[in-house]
């Protein structure tokens, strides 16, 4: 006789009682928001969140409301006032910074200048291997003429040194400790942080602008796209800038709890070309693939256009952009004409022989590969065939850093000064010393590059980087493609965040959880 | 029992410093170099320099390789590059969540199996032993990466009984121990399977029933005990496949165990931190299969320790 058994044996009643109130449980809890807190999805987890040595962006993004700077910087990249409340340059070397009265520290130490000297002190003291310290090579001197006051001496003109002062101030003895974050003067302290899993801020009543309305963050660690996006679904989940994919935005815009808001973002991706390349040193034949390349067709249907199409690597809302820069038309007969001219006809009319084979590299990320696909087909319609490389990031990164490619895409991400000319074109910039890896060189670009990081006039720097856009346009050492979008997906019970094109967690400070009638957020399964 | 331990230890040496061996040469073979990673593209050479000489990053591969060998036996697997932390300590704040996690989707595979295997064995040809051989071939072919999100959908998303991630022995734990199980306890759901049917069919389970012992209790009294041998044995192997399919699993559900540090490591080569995860991974998994011969041998006396 064979036995016959039945699941529901093998869970005892009382077991059954059990794993039903285990599950029942789960439609009780309530939301964040409903018990006043935001919940933030980064897409990783921060590898330091120490302002003295932080490089990757979410320890960026968490730093920049827990530690507070000598300045920050609007979206055009000009400084504003943030623990200084104003600063001047007597000089091209030396720039003094006063302190608003009565700043602190979360754990209530008063802010000097003192603490200022120090962070930069710790940075440039190579003991502490700190990323920042070639940031600051320029200083020469630290002077704390009074508690509120604090003067820098430059060891030579250096005109985006402001920039740099966008570094969050630890107090004056701060060891650096890994994961235990020294403490900041920001509008939120860090209470616990988990690598991998989350962290948690409080509002800091301290802060100089005024607490947050917002009396508590956490800032959850997602790496999955689309567990972003659920989370988000569900109300576990209220605010992710960046997070989701632009495939998924019209199912976030469909959900009722969420908004999607857009701005214009600063990171601009660019098409590199080796100019030591045979083909490619020729200009014409740079033209050629950028006449070629259809940018609208690739931000209509892969970017859902939430990209916009830009002339130089320079952000649009830089101040320094030129807005006359002329911008490259698609347009293919005029592509094939210019590979004419650069002396690779077409070998065969319409057959299958191409004029002209180029590599392609690019990383892992789908977007990418998907835009890769699309450039080496409308490459192939004036008859040049791609072979298309897609590597692991280290991998990619490094050979494009030793010339080891024809052509790559990357992004540049976080340009805060045009001095970035100077660092992507001088002919003195090449890799290890910059990131002049296509080999460009021009005689005035480097001229203009030099002297504009010397001049202290913003208009005269302004021109200076215009003319400089304007021979890069002519001279293609890379082809500017797009800036995507900024895309914050939040709650509908949130209120008061300002999208900024250098994509800032700051104004997180200012903003509210409103009651929304229209939508119940209580209820539902977290 | 003391000299065959002494002696599986001893065997474990050479498989370690195989693995250890491997590892090194080949993180420091991918391209890719740990200091532009840390230092970003704003560093100068100089400072380049420096960090690598602190890091030892200028010292020959062979006198780096020495250093490292050296410290494994003193506990010492060096400092992450990337947050500055010692490696012991990296890993150590994350053995927790990924023991947690293996220990509950390895419960969930054999409370899953045991029960379908054998009902699937005693009930051969019938529609219950179709059904889970179809449950079975299903789950081995959804990879973890798509049964995962699918999980999320239905019981986060559709019923609202779970969260969609997150860290804790509670609610959370509930998918990424079902997600990762779930092919585990289809392998060993064939497994228990085919091994019953084979020892129901040998003599002393006739014998026993024609001595007048109930049906059920030959299966569960003798024939399931010495059906469990080849299947414990092969959730020893598998231990090797749960930590493997974790990295994937973590980081899915943002567990914060050891697959996703591992990730994470080796995206910014930070050489002595994949070193660490790799040496801890083939340690536990020496430790575990050890631990499954040992187990063997209690469940069947036939095994000795040799």
């Amino acid at each position: 006789m064979i036995g016959c058994y039945h699941l529901h044996m093998l869970i005892p009643r009382h077991g059954r009682a059990l794993l039903l109130l285990f599950m029942l449980s789960g439609c009780a809890q309530k939301l964040p928001i409903d018990e006043g807190r935001m919940v933030i999805a980064l897409p990783g987890a921060p590898v330091n969140v120490d302002p003295r040595v932080a490089t990757d962006a979410y320890g960026e993004q968490i730093l920049q409301m827990t530690h507070a700077s000598l300045v920050g910087r609007d979206g055009a990249g000009d400084p504003l006032p943030d623990l200084a409340e104003r600063w001047e340059s007597p000089d091209p070397l030396t720039h003094i910074f006063h302190l608003r009265p009565g700043l602190r520290f979360h754990d209530g130490r008063p802010l000097t200048s003192a603490d200022v000297r120090y962070t930069f002190t710790w940075i440039l003291d190579g003991a502490n291997r700190s990323p920042h310290r070639g940031l600051y090579r320029h200083l020469a001197a630290i002077e704390t003429p009074d508690a509120r006051t604090v003067v820098f001496r430059l060891s030579e003109p250096f005109a985006p040194f402001l920039s740099t002062m966008v570094r969050g101030i630890v107090p004056a003895g701060s060891p650096a400790r890994g994961y235990a974050p020294p403490v900041g003067a920001g509008p939120y302290r860090i209470d616990d942080l988990s690598p991998d899993g989350e962290a948690v801020l409080s509002a800091y009543d301290g802060y100089y602008g005024g607490p947050p309305a917002i009396r508590s963050v956490t800032v959850k660690f997602v790496p999955d796209s689309n567990v972003r996006f659920l989370e988000l679904k569900m109300g576990s989940v209220n605010f992710t800038l960046n997070g989701v994919d632009p495939d998924l935005l019209p199912a976030a815009s469909l959900a009722g709890r969420l908004v999607v808001e857009e701005g214009p973002g600063g990171n601009v991706t660019y098409l590199g070309f080796n100019l030591r390349d045979r083909a490619l040193s020729d200009a014409r034949v740079r033209r050629a693939i950028a006449l070629a390349i259809d940018r609208e067709t690739i931000v209509r249907t892969i970017w859902k256009e939430r990209a916009d199409i830009v002339s130089s690597i320079l952000p649009p809302g830089s101040w320094a952009y030129d807005p006359d820069l002329p911008a490259v038309p698609f347009a293919p007969a005029r592509a094939r004409r210019l590979l004419d001219e650069a002396g690779f006809p077409d070998p065969d009319g319409d057959g299958p022989l191409p004029r002209l084979r180029l590599t392609y590299k690019t990383s892992q990320n789908e977007v990418r590969r998907r835009v890769a696909t699309v450039i080496q087909d409308q490459l192939r319609q004036i008859g040049i065939s791609v072979d298309i490389q897609s590597l692991e990031w280290g991998t990619f990164f490094s050979d494009i850093k030793k010339g080891n490619f024809q052509m790559y895409s990357l992004t540049w991400v976080g340009i805060s000064d045009p001095d970035i000319f100077h660092h992507a074109f001088h002919s003195r910039s090449a890799p290890p010393d910059g990131a002049n890896r296509g080999g460009y060189s021009d005689f005035e670009v480097d001229r203009l590059t030099e002297s504009a990081r010397r001049e202290p006039s913003r208009e005269k720097r302004r021109e200076m980087y215009r003319r400089v856009q304007r021979i890069l346009a002519r001279d293609l050492p890379v082809f500017p493609l797009w800036a995507g979008r900024n895309l914050l997906v939040r709650d509908r019970g949130l209120t008061g965040f300002r999208l900024t094109p250098n994509e800032s967690y700051g104004p997180v400070r200012e903003m509210r959880i409103v009651p929304d009638p229209a939508t119940p957020s209580t209820g539902g399964p977290r | 029992m003391k000299r065959y331990l002494l002696g599986r230890l001893l065997r474990t040496i050479p498989v370690v410093f195989g693995v250890v061996t491997v590892v090194f040469l080949l993180i420091h073979l991918l391209p890719g170099d740990p200091v532009d990673i840390m230092l970003g593209e704003s560093a100068v050479p100089a400072q380049k320099e420096e960090l690598r000489r602190e890091l030892h990053l200028d010292r020959p591969i062979l006198s780096q390789y020495a250093s490292y060998l050296s410290g494994i036996p003193r506990g010492d697997l060096g400092v992450s590059f990337r947050s500055r932390e010692p490696v012991l300590g990296e890993i150590a704040r994350r053995i927790p969540a990924t023991v947690l996690l293996a220990a509950t989707s390895i419960t969930v595979a054999v409370l899953v199996a045991l029960p379908l295997g054998v009902l699937a064995a005693m009930r051969r040809g019938k529609a219950a032993d179709y059904l889970s051989g179809f449950a079975a071939m299903l789950s081995l072919s959804i990879p973890n990466f798509l049964l995962g999100p699918l999980l999320v959908l239905l019981f986060s998303v559709q019923l609202g009984l779970l969260p969609v991630s997150g860290y804790g022995a509670g609610r959370p734990l509930v998918l990424p121990a079902v997600t990762l199980g779930t092919g585990m306890a289809a392998l060993l759901t064939r497994m228990v399977r085919a091994t019953l049917l084979e020892e129901l069919r040998k003599e002393y389970v006739t014998a026993a029933i024609a001595r007048g012992l109930p049906y059920r209790s030959a299966v569960a009294r003798h024939a399931l005990r010495n059906a469990l041998v080849p299947v414990v044995t092969a959730l020893g192997l598998s231990f090797g496949a749960v930590l493997a399919g974790s990295v994937i699993t973590e980081t899915i559900f943002s567990w914060p165990g050891i697959g996703r540090l591992l990730i994470q490591a080796i995206d910014a080569r930070d050489y002595p931190l994949v070193q660490g995860c790799v040496l801890v991974i083939a340690l536990s998994t020496v430790a575990v299969n050890l631990a499954t011969d040992i187990l063997c041998a209690r469940l069947d006396p036939r095994i000795r320790y040799e």
